[in-house]
């Protein structure tokens, strides 16, 4: 039990002192999930209003693909984008591989059906009521989307903060296409499983307790929107 | 606002569940559609509204297909209305808004239309946390405050309390006749068909199989499915 109590003293004196290396690991975490985050809402967010909203043939076909990639394993995901950017692969002249940019691809790849998903589903029940009463009450087009975004706001906060969540939270892909090079491609997640691999328990719990806490940051900024309190 | 049907055919998954073949109606009258369920109602006001489209046939607004222009002019209603989330005051004000009225106009219509409705005390409460009949005498009160001339209304009055029902019938009726606002209005309800309507179109697997004055049809049918739903309703 002792060093569950050590983990959590160490996980204060590493914030408290300001460790460099935490906090850097911490900030490559934050932007890299940040950024994926924000490309997979520019694209999961109208693509799942309009696979929601427009009739089309193979509708069902594609709503099952989509809750198919909902979950995607992230190894699966890291392998194949590995494969695409090393130096073998279609893209290897980019020299991707192990960068955080590579990172943030792959995170891309496993949050825009998140997104897309939880878009897709709300947008199908109430975004049809949404449609329907915009234009019975004399709006074009352009008014629909605005109304849409404004009363599926919450909606759509959720799929961002889901989407955040994953992307944080994940370390196959992560670990396979960054590489974990200290300094460079390291991230909370992939810190935590080398130094749990290496026995240093009490570091692990110290970066999970920080993982934790951002965790219950954003979803309390969540839940206070949503509920008001 | 009068409006012509003509071969007017719908179908679903190839299933035909409405074949107007013509139907005239004019402006400034009330309509009520009347029929057991499942018979091509709410497809055919759906249609009429421009929220559905038909196989074939044809409709004309004061002779004109439907435009931009047109839909601005009219407006549906059914009977468990989208109420926005926000306060019972921008719902109502929400149709001005989108036809950029001013802020002191915008206001003075709303503030006159809630208190006519009598809801004046509910205009800063979240719309999300009314009753079935306060959501619907909101919405009604939103679909009529920019003065449409076609008024489209699918069982307005289903579920909700007597006090709320005559409240809202006599502001359809008020409509109509100060305002020559052409409504058309489907409902179970052969008393409130009676109340309201000038003429009734009595339909049956899609098709149209009685239609006339009010007190015509419903004291004298002619076909034996009216009279057969009549004995049930009455």
């Amino acid at each position: 039990m002792g060093y569950i109590f050590d983990g959590i003293i160490k996980a204060f004196k590493l914030l408290i002192f300001f460790d460099k290396e935490v906090y850097s690991i911490i900030f490559l975490s934050i932007f890299i999930s940040l950024t994926s985050t924000l490309i997979s809402s520019f694209i999961g967010i109208p693509l799942g209003f309009l696979i929601g909203l427009k009739k089309f043939r193979f509708k069902r076909i594609v709503a099952r693909l989509l809750y198919t990639f909902m979950s995607l394993p992230p190894v699966v995901v890291g392998l194949v984008v590995a494969i695409i950017i090393s130096r073998r692969g279609p893209l290897g002249h980019l020299r991707l591989l192990f960068t955080p940019a590579a990172m943030i691809i792959a995170q891309t790849l496993l949050v825009t059906p998140i997104i897309t998903g939880i878009i897709f589903n709300n947008s199908k029940e109430q975004g049809h009521q949404i449609k329907q009463i915009c234009k019975t009450l004399g709006g074009n087009r352009w008014d629909t989307l605005i109304l849409l975004i404004k009363e599926m706001r919450i909606n759509i906060l959720i799929a961002v903060v889901t989407g955040f969540g994953r992307a944080i939270s994940e370390v196959g892909a992560v670990m396979i296409v960054g590489g974990n090079i200290k300094g460079h491609t390291r991230v909370m997640t992939s810190f935590i499983a080398m130094n749990h691999s290496m026995g240093n328990y009490s570091t692990s719990i110290a970066m999970g307790l920080v993982l934790l806490i951002i965790s219950f940051i954003t979803n309390s900024i969540l839940y206070k929107y949503v509920t008001g309190d | 606002m009068n409006i012509e049907i003509q071969s007017l055919i719908k179908t679903y998954n190839q299933r035909q569940v409405l074949n107007i073949k013509s139907l005239s109606l004019e402006k400034g009258k009330i309509y009520g559609i009347i029929g057991p369920n499942g018979a091509g109602k709410s497809t055919m006001l759906r249609i009429i509204a421009g929220l559905e489209e038909a196989k074939k046939g044809t409709i004309l607004y004061n002779k004109k297909h439907l435009n931009g222009e047109i839909i601005k002019n009219l407006t549906y209603l059914n009977q468990k209305p989208y109420l926005l989330r926000t306060s019972v005051f921008n719902n109502i004000a929400y149709p001005l808004k989108l036809r950029k009225y001013k802020k002191e106009t915008l206001k003075k219509k709303v503030i006159e239309i809630v208190k006519e409705f009598n809801i004046f005390d509910l205009r800063h409460q979240p719309a999300t946390n009314l009753s079935g009949g306060e959501a619907q005498k909101v919405a009604l009160a939103r679909a009529l405050i920019f003065e449409p001339e076609l008024l489209l209304l699918d069982e307005p009055t289903a579920n909700i309390d007597p006090n709320s029902l005559e409240l809202i019938e006599k502001k359809i009726i008020k409509r109509n006749r100060e305002k020559n606002t052409t409504i058309i209005i489907i409902t179970h309800n052969i008393g409130q068909a009676k109340r309201l309507c000038d003429e009734i179109i009595f339909i049956r697997e899609g098709e149209i199989v009685e239609y006339g004055k009010t007190n015509q049809v419903i004291s004298n049918p002619k076909c034996n499915e009216m009279k057969r739903f009549l004995s049930v309703y009455i």
